[in-house]
């Protein structure tokens, strides 16, 4: 996807694509980013080899379909609860953009915040947005190759470290990393650590923020869940038009001119490219780079800070901005609905599953007793922290009754447990040819922890 | 996109150009598909085991459980693909409409 090292003239369908040099910038909301990069990334470097008891406290162990949170180990089976926080973060990420815009975009998005590191590392080695368009100009030579060499090493080494720590979250990080050490990288885990390397590299250090432009598709329909009240950065037209150079203390006001005095700062620092002033744009990353940017610009001359500034569309038309309102109502109250219904979920949840599976060879046995026998296989899955004996009992028909192999029925932590189960009924027990059993598993050292699931009995045609 | 007046000035600038349509059209294709593909993968795998899966397919073949999840991804993310890029294609080499 680099497009920017196609030959030009040649056959090329790729339009050679002139590289974004994005001026660095120093301001509240700059800092604000930067914090943001240090919690994010700093959550997603660390928590691999934070440990929880004598395990990873955070592990999606692929290879052995148990996902562990902290205390909680989680099973396929709770793919529900999985399905419930996706659609959380969904709404959470609404109810955000309608209230603030795309406070998402410019501050929390891997994108950005991976690119904004890239960008920091290039501006280590490479210098500011002046030196690095004279570098890229500059014929190739000992400090060339000196500077871009170090700054594909930083990215390069950086990336690696991304994908290492990417696996580590499906894999114990401590044992990957001793593996990593000695070579010894199983074939998959090699094989994505150097996709996510890469997919890191590419993304955070060409793409950047055209991934937001042509790629990603919340930047379009983000501006359904946007109205007139909603948090935006914009250029004050009013205050600022007409826009024009002036000399330094001279009474702009009485030659007709506005606030800005067309230092274009604003464009140069943005990343995606725009002018700010041109109005409310798609491209808009909601970054803040260009209100750091002007905000300086106002110190400089003397004027009020907040030429391009975090305002709303009726604030701008100097109208009242509602903050509750409809659309911002009901994306709260549905995110409060299923938040509650997560937290109900989630505390309420059994660490205890029974599958039942008839046996599929024979419906049903005639005992030499004369007692009618179905044979089932029961899988008992222990999901909870600790081991439990259980006992099984099962009803529903009359003289039911339920042979084991072994009635001792203990199950470690994580772990299942197959039994074979036979259950008799007397002939006289069914009226008809089916019917609804119950199995009841009741852990013997915890009388809230118990499952009952329904079984279907077979028996022979009645009137025989 | 906002153009600012040109300036000799090559500092003043605004950054980047747009990508080519082709260019576009790639993107268009291989992130969408990805983010599908991975949806698919996960919704999948959560209900089947890929050592069951194979058991009940190739149970010949020595496939570990990564490989499972791995090949899943790769066949959801390339089915998800080819069908953008048709999308693609049709939308793009269809008669265009004309209104008055």
């Amino acid at each position: 996807m680099k497009t920017d090292s196609a030959p030009q003239g040649a056959t090329s369908y790729y339009e050679a694509r002139k590289k974004v040099y994005p001026r660095e910038i120093k301001g509240r909301f700059q800092r604000l980013r930067t914090l943001a990069v240090f919690a994010l990334l700093g959550l997603y470097y660390v928590l691999p080899w934070v440990k929880w008891g004598d395990r990873q406290a955070l592990l999606f162990d692929l290879p052995a379909r148990k996902f562990y949170i902290f205390n909680l180990t989680f099973w396929p089976q709770d793919f529900y609860l999985l399905a419930g926080l996706l659609i959380i973060s969904a709404v959470s990420l609404f109810f955000v953009t309608a209230l603030a815009g795309r406070l998402w975009c410019g501050y929390a998005c891997p994108q950005t915040v991976w690119t904004e590191v890239f960008l920091w590392m290039e501006h280590w080695t490479e210098g500011d947005r002046r030196q690095r368009m004279k570098l890229d100009k500059a014929p190739w030579g000992r400090d060339k190759i000196l500077r871009k060499t170090s700054k594909q090493f930083l990215w390069i080494t950086f990336s690696i470290w991304t994908g290492f720590t990417f696996v580590g979250f499906f894999t114990p990080i401590t044992e990957l990393g001793a593996r990593l050490m000695t070579l010894e990288l199983g074939p998959w885990e090699t094989f994505w650590v150097i996709f996510y390397s890469f997919a890191t590299y590419g993304n955070a250090g060409y793409m950047r923020e055209q991934v937001c432009k042509y790629m990603c598709p919340y930047a379009r329909f983000q501006s359904a869940m946007f109205d007139r009240d909603t948090l935006v950065i914009s250029y004050d037209t009013q205050r600022g038009e007409t826009r024009g150079s002036r000399k330094r203390g001279t009474d702009h006001k009485a030659k007709g001119l506005g606030d800005c005095i067309d230092c274009t700062l604003c464009v140069q620092v943005c990343p995606t490219g725009i002018d700010i002033r041109d109005g409310l744009q798609i491209d808009c990353i909601a970054c803040a780079a260009c209100i750091d940017a002007c905000d300086e610009v106002m110190d400089k001359v003397g004027y009020p800070r907040g030429l391009v500034r975090y305002t709303t569309e009726h604030a701008l038309q100097n109208t009242q901005t509602r903050v509750l309102r409809p659309r911002v109502l009901i994306y709260a109250s549905l995110l409060l609905a299923l938040l509650v219904g997560f937290g109900y979920a989630i505390s309420s949840r059994t660490p205890l599953l029974l599958d039942i599976i008839r046996d599929r060879n024979a419906l049903y046995r005639m005992t030499n007793h004369g007692l009618i026998e179905n044979v089932y296989t029961l899988k008992v899955m222990n999901m909870d922290t600790r081991a439990h004996r259980y006992s099984l009992e099962v009803s529903g028909l009359a003289g039911i009754h339920l042979d084991l192999d072994d009635k001792d029925i203990l199950v470690e932590s994580g772990e299942v447990a197959t039994l074979a189960a036979r259950v008799r009924v007397p002939e006289n027990g069914m009226t008809g040819s089916g019917a609804t059993i119950t199995l009841t598993l009741q852990a013997l050292d915890q009388a809230d922890l118990k499952i009952v699931e329904p079984a279907r009995f077979i028996g022979p045609a009645p009137g025989r | 996109m906002g153009q600012t007046p040109s300036n000799d000035n090559p500092e003043l600038e605004p950054n980047g150009k747009p990508w080519s349509q082709r260019a576009q059209d790639i993107a268009a294709v291989a992130w969408p598909s990805f983010l599908t593909g991975s949806v698919a993968t996960m919704l999948f795998f959560a209900f089947i085991d890929p050592l069951v899966l194979q058991d009940a397919t190739f149970p010949g073949w020595d496939l570990s459980r990564m490989t499972g999840y791995a090949l899943g991804f790769f066949f959801f993310w390339g089915i998800a693909a080819s069908s953008s890029a048709l999308s693609i294609f049709l939308t793009r080499s269809g008669t265009p409409v004309t209104r008055d």
